[in-house]
């Protein structure tokens, strides 16, 4: 039975490594997404849902431990660093999974035979810990976005990112919806993500981000689905499977 | 006639106060008397010419010449006190001027110990001898002209002359000679220590900004963990994929180490070496980091042996790379160069990442280069950054070299 697995590495030849390494230590392993940056690690892991995920820590867009945070207990997750003592330490003593790099064979297959042996159960929890290294060591200050610019027509509109109900991903574009008008603006919505409020906009589904203040109501839909209603709007928006738990009672 | 006195006597002072000050303006004067006296007050130590200047311009001449008068007023009492008491047979004014001439002469040799010790003391017997040398002129001469004046004849003389001798060398010796060179010993002796302290202070000085450069070099040079392990990953990745790239990427590594140790050594290195560093480290960085880093590094050949302080430049790129490049989604590219503005060298590196907002950590390695910059230059080298639409330029701004 196969297992699949992401793989998030920046560079290149780091990645191609760790890619081959499994091929021939963990034959059952499908590696279904080895993106490069933490925006499309995120975006990868909302598409395929993997089993195991394994994160540079260090990558642009998202870091591997904001990626993490945002899996939460949903996949297993293994950090990958090249030096990072502080983090190290506190992976030990939260005996969260990691691999340094250049990741070398023996250590790899200890790490792999951990894994299978927990594979069944559920993911660890991690966030403790990633808190605590996140607050230990610099992070990137991103700014969060607070004005979207989107074409309507000739013109140019500023909209204020409050006001918006929520966020459609249209192929290439994001869809903004407001409450009186909505808009199109040229950024893939997986591109928004890192640059908005989590705790404002809630992701309830790979191409839908949505204000917290516009939900008026979840309802369930069958076993396994359900659905959000907004204020403000007659739109009915599908909370995909994994992101039921955000409604749970 | 007054006038121009005092415009011949504002002149010298102004002359002798500058030669004080600086030595070297004796070769702007005139030749003459004037030189040759300021050549004398160049001769002198700097401790010697710093003590005279700070007598010479607080003192005025009028103020000078006041002491003087005063002086003779209080000689001529001496003098007229020791004719009442001791000499009752003698002239009164004999004594007020033979006491004049022997208390103004202590006072003047004095004065000339005072300022000038170093050269008395460097010739202590030969001082001691021409003292009393010219004591036993004085006393020859005014036994002649006792002798002319009492109608005596040689005989007079002859048998005058070992008392004249031993009481003028004793009277001399002891009223001149040794209070000279005791003041003359005491004052060197101040001196010395003097110069001992200033001699210490500043060799604590130089080992102490050697010492904070020798640091933050080494401080520099700790190549990063992250690097290494990084690299090495990838080296070993190619050597398993049996690609020759795996060669040429250890190659440039090893030029890398072997330049960053070496450059840790040095104080300065010339520009070209700097930027062969900076080459190497950013090959390494683009195999490693293969399309999403682009660079470009350009060194005019005028420039190519312009010394600067070592590793400064590389600081600049591996920051360009770190806070610029990759914190980038999309990467970016790195420009390095280098012009001579107008007697300025100005070296910039520019890249096109994510700019100023998105670099924690960002201000060790500028701090470093600030720092290095002031000890090498002091306020006449700059770091500056702006931003660069997209990303960031640091400028380095540096008083240019000739080339040693």
């Amino acid at each position: 039975m196969s297992v699949t697995v992401l793989v998030a590495e920046d560079e290149p030849l780091m990645r191609e490594r760790l890619l081959d390494m499994l091929a021939s230590a963990w034959p059952e392993a499908r590696v279904v997404a080895a993106p490069e940056n933490g925006v499309d690690a995120w975006d990868a892991w909302l598409e395929h849902e993997p089993q195991v995920v394994f994160l540079d820590i260090r990558m642009p867009g998202m870091s591997g431990l904001e990626v993490a945070e945002r899996i939460g207990r949903r996949s297993h997750v293994v950090f990958v660093t090249a030096y990072d003592q502080y983090a190290v330490d506190a992976f030990d003593t939260g005996a969260v999974d990691y691999l340094l790099k250049p990741v070398q064979p023996g250590r790899l297959d200890k790490a792999l035979a951990r894994l299978r042996e927990k594979l069944d159960a559920r993911p660890d929890d991690v966030s403790e810990v990633v808190q605590q290294v996140k607050a230990a060591s610099p992070q990137p200050k991103r700014e969060k976005l607070k004005w979207l610019k989107a074409s309507v027509g000739k013109q140019i509109r500023l909209i204020d990112v409050e006001e918006v109900l929520f966020f459609q991903a249209d192929t290439k574009y994001t869809r903004v919806v407001l409450a009186d008008s909505e808009a199109l603006v040229r950024i893939p919505l997986k591109d928004l993500v890192g640059g908005l409020d989590a705790g404002l906009f809630w992701q309830i589904h790979r191409g839908t981000l949505v204000n917290v203040n516009a939900i008026r109501a979840a309802e369930r839909v069958d076993a396994e689905r359900m659905q959000v209603l907004l204020r403000g709007s007659d739109e009915v928006l599908p909370v995909s499977r994994s992101f039921t738990y955000l409604f749970r009672e | 006639m007054w006038k121009r006195i005092e415009q011949w006597n504002r002149e010298v002072e102004a002359e002798q106060l500058a030669v004080l000050k600086d030595p070297t303006m004796v070769a702007q004067l005139p030749a003459g008397c004037r030189r040759f006296f300021a050549r004398k007050l160049a001769g002198m130590s700097p401790a010697e010419r710093e003590s005279l200047y700070q007598f010479s311009s607080t003192v005025s001449t009028s103020a000078a010449l006041l002491a003087l008068v005063k002086l003779c007023v209080v000689l001529s009492v001496l003098g007229l006190l020791i004719n009442l008491a001791f000499l009752p047979d003698r002239l009164w004014w004999h004594t007020v001027i033979a006491a004049n001439a022997i208390g103004l002469a202590m006072a003047m040799s004095l004065m000339g110990v005072w300022f000038n010790y170093g050269k008395i003391v460097r010739a202590k017997g030969k001082a001691l001898v021409t003292i009393v040398g010219l004591g036993l002129v004085g006393g020859l001469f005014g036994g002649l002209t006792a002798m002319f004046e009492t109608g005596g004849d040689w005989s007079f003389l002859l048998d005058k002359l070992p008392r004249i001798v031993v009481t003028v060398t004793i009277v001399v010796t002891a009223l001149v000679a040794i209070p000279t060179i005791v003041v003359a010993v005491l004052r060197n002796r101040h001196y010395q220590i003097l110069a001992e302290q200033l001699r210490r202070d500043a060799e604590q000085e130089r080992l102490a900004r050697e010492l904070s450069e020798t640091q933050l070099r080494l401080l520099r040079a700790q190549i990063e963990p992250h690097f290494l392990f990084n690299t090495l990953g990838a080296v070993q990745q190619l050597a398993e994929q049996g690609a020759p790239r795996a060669a040429e990427l250890t190659s440039h590594l090893i030029d890398f180490l072997r330049a960053s140790m070496s450059d840790m050594r040095s104080e300065q290195v010339a520009l070209t070496t700097e930027f062969g560093l900076v080459d190497s480290y950013l090959r390494v960085m683009q195999i490693r980091m293969g399309e999403r880093l682009r660079y470009r590094i350009d060194l005019p050949d005028a420039l190519a042996a312009t010394q600067v302080p070592s590793m400064l430049v590389l600081t600049l790129a591996e920051n360009a790379i770190k806070h610029g490049i990759e914190p980038s989604m999309h990467g970016g590219e790195i420009v390095v160069t280098a012009h001579d503005d107008g007697g300025t060298l100005r070296i910039g590196v520019r890249d096109s990442g994510v700019g100023m907002s998105d670099t924690p950590g960002a201000g060790t390695g500028l701090d470093n280069v600030r720092h290095r910059l002031r000890l090498a230059y002091g306020e006449g080298a700059c770091l500056l950054l702006s931003e660069a639409e997209p990303g960031l330029l640091a400028e380095i701004s540096i008083p240019c070299k000739e080339p040693q």
